[in-house]
């Protein structure tokens, strides 16, 4: 390994030069690894704002409004879906709620609680009250509960469909963070629901489910549509309804990837010009070693180890960089509301370290094809 | 035959084509010791890299120790000049980034030889040049004459049969020039290492047995030096030179060794 000591000793012969490349590198690998995480940390946070708590699978009866026999058959089929990790029959219906001369429309969602915890969180979103769902009890947004004074154990009026009214006691309070989820949905026990819409006991009016991978309720769904159970039926998906949103997290992730592309080129470049330029000052050493009998390629490696040993070092200090600027962003965002949290990705430090490390190799290609050309006739006639 | 140089021509540029050197023919024997003098742009430095393989004739070949080296690519000329050939040149050319054991090991790490094995050879090769207690040294830190020597030594380090070098004492002063040329002479009498020096001072030639004159790019004469007359004349004598065997000519004193069996541990030099 001549080559690889004769790098080494290259390197720690020039160490401003040496720490200056290695710097470049790990600036760029430090930003990417940062934006990188920042960007896919956001999405996560906004995707999870936006479907995280409800149903991203929707199967409905092929008419609107008639209820869903919720067969053997039908639940075999959503099982047989892999990627299905949650699946939730539920049956809603919109009221009015009034108090006094003042009225407002919301929409309930019947169901087990332990089922619609899975999807909705009830229990973990609670703010007030108990997470609790029994005949005529309540479960209401926390805006709602504000906006009408409504407190565990007080007594909610609703007019139904159907056009008589009932009461309801609320027994818990929750949060889902949107403001417009909060004012308008509430959740009621399942056979309270059946009653109000006079279902028989495996009669829903929809199977709510979730995916492993948000991103992957497309397919899943063309898959459920394409199931005999599911004929006549309707599958609807949460991409298809929020077509907005997708392409401004696509947008947002395609300048993101452009930031980052640059940001790797600006590195690129910055390491073959300091590399060129180093393998012009070793010229005369690269050439009398040639001279001595070193061969093209063992001599052009020269270049490709310290490619390799400033790509691994930067790189390192770059991933390092880069979480401690996560940790950072974190720690001041800690109080902040409107803050997310960043979770480094690790998959992706690993290919921004991959790539780190290929772009510096790749950057020593000029110079190590440089000195496996030169002659050492070039270097002993200009010395 | 160490070295046979066979209508050696160089030409350099493509459109207007200058001449460097044409039909130059001779034959090296192990144990030479041998001077090529030449005015400046004579051509004699570009005969020296032709044999020393560092570049490729425009017309004839080199057959180094029994290898032509026409057919020869980059890689396999690289290796038969690690092999055979040490060079030495006007400017010292020392890895400033190494030391000066590591500069004098050089040769044999490229040959593949760990750093280890290598030491006590490069102990006698500098002990040999009086550089001993300057191995931990940067390349930088020595005198003139101390890199020159450093240079000598790493030119010696693979037991090379031929010693090329060009212009050795170039930047060297009186006392220091006098110095590397008894050394030369010693090394070639102990080690019986062929020698050719490149110069342009023809008072350095004459103490070497046989001088190979370059003018205007054509070997002009080429003598054993008891027939060299000073002074422009005396070419005439000069054509049955070549002709001669290493055996006819007057040895120096001493043992005249062949350098490979000598180094590898022969009865009187210890190198």
């Amino acid at each position: 390994m001549l080559s690889l000591r004769i790098a080494a000793r290259f390197l720690r012969k020039s160490p401003a030069q040496s720490i200056l490349i290695a710097a470049g590198i790990a600036i760029g690998i430090g930003v990417q690894v940062f934006l990188g995480s920042l960007i896919t940390s956001l999405q996560t946070s906004l995707v999870d704002q936006t479907i995280g708590n409800s149903p991203q699978l929707i199967v409905q009866a092929g008419t609107a409004g008639a209820p869903l026999d919720y067969t053997a058959a039908l639940q075999q089929a959503m099982n047989s879906e892999s990627l299905i990790t949650t699946v939730v029959p539920t049956r809603s219906f919109s009221g009015i709620f009034k108090k006094g001369a003042e009225s407002a429309p919301l929409q309930f969602v019947g169901g087990q609680l332990a089922e619609l915890d899975t999807i909705y969180d009830l229990s973990g979103r609670l703010t007030a009250g108990k997470a609790e769902l029994g005949d005529k009890q309540v479960m209401v947004g926390k805006d709602f509960a504000d906006n009408y004074g409504l407190k565990p154990g007080d007594t909610a009026t609703i007019v139904l469909p159907d056009g008589k009214s009932g009461d309801l006691t609320v027994s818990g309070v929750f949060d889902f963070g949107s403001a417009a989820a909060n004012s308008t949905t509430a959740f009621v026990d399942a056979a309270y629901a059946a009653g109000v819409l006079g279902l028989t006991a495996d009669q829903y009016t929809a199977v709510d489910a979730q995916v492993s991978n948000v991103f992957d309720s497309r397919a899943v769904a063309e898959s459920l549509r394409a199931q005999p159970a599911l004929n006549g039926l309707k599958v609807t998906e949460w991409q298809a309804q929020n077509a907005d949103l997708l392409s401004a997290l696509q947008s947002q992730s395609s300048s993101s990837y452009m930031i980052q592309f640059f940001v790797l080129v600006a590195v690129a470049l910055g390491i073959a010009s300091t590399l060129a330029i180093s393998a012009v000052q070793k010229t005369r050493q690269i050439g009398i070693l040639k001279a001595m009998g070193m061969k093209d390629r063992q001599s052009g490696r020269i270049f490709f180890w310290q490619a390799l040993i400033l790509g691994v070092s930067g790189a390192a200090v770059g991933v390092g960089a880069g979480l401690a600027l996560i940790a950072l962003f974190t720690f001041l965002g800690r109080n902040s509301t409107s803050l997310f949290p960043i979770t480094p990705q690790v998959g992706f430090v690993v290919i921004s370290f991959v790539v780190g490390v290929l772009v510096a190799v790749g950057s020593s290609l000029i110079p190590s094809r440089r000195t496996s050309k030169l002659d050492p006739i070039e270097v002993i006639q200009g010395g | 035959m160490l070295l046979h140089a066979e209508d050696l021509g160089k030409t350099y540029g493509a459109s207007v084509e200058t001449v460097a050197l044409q039909s130059v023919s001779f034959d090296l024997h192990s144990g030479e010791f041998a001077a090529i003098i030449g005015e400046s742009g004579s051509g004699k430095s570009t005969l020296l890299n032709l044999i020393g393989l560092l570049d490729t004739p425009t017309t004839g070949r080199v057959v180094l120790n029994g290898h032509d080296t026409a057919a020869a690519n980059r890689k396999q000329r690289a290796a038969m000049r690690n092999d055979f050939i040490g060079f030495v040149f006007q400017f010292h050319y020392l890895l400033p980034e190494f030391s000066v054991l590591e500069n004098v090991l050089m040769p044999g790490r490229i040959a593949g030889v760990g750093a280890a094995d290598l030491r006590p050879r490069a102990q006698e090769v500098l002990a040999l040049l009086g550089l001993d207690g300057l191995e931990n040294k940067g390349a930088n830190d020595l005198s003139g004459g101390q890199k020159q020597r450093v240079a000598i030594a790493r030119a010696l380090m693979n037991r090379p049969a031929l010693v090329l070098a060009d212009e050795p004492t170039g930047n060297l002063d009186t006392a220091n020039t006098k110095a590397v040329y008894e050394l030369f002479r010693e090394l070639n009498r102990e080690l019986g290492t062929a020698f050719m020096i490149v110069t342009h001072d023809r008072r350095v030639a004459q103490q070497t047995d046989r001088i190979l004159e370059v003018r205007d790019g054509l070997l002009l004469q080429d003598v054993r030096n008891s027939y060299v007359k000073s002074g422009p004349a005396g070419e005439t004598e000069l054509e049955e030179e070549p002709e001669r065997g290493p055996a006819e000519r007057a040895e120096p004193a001493g043992p005249a060794l062949a350098p490979r069996p000598a180094a590898a541990g022969g009865p009187a030099p210890s190198v």
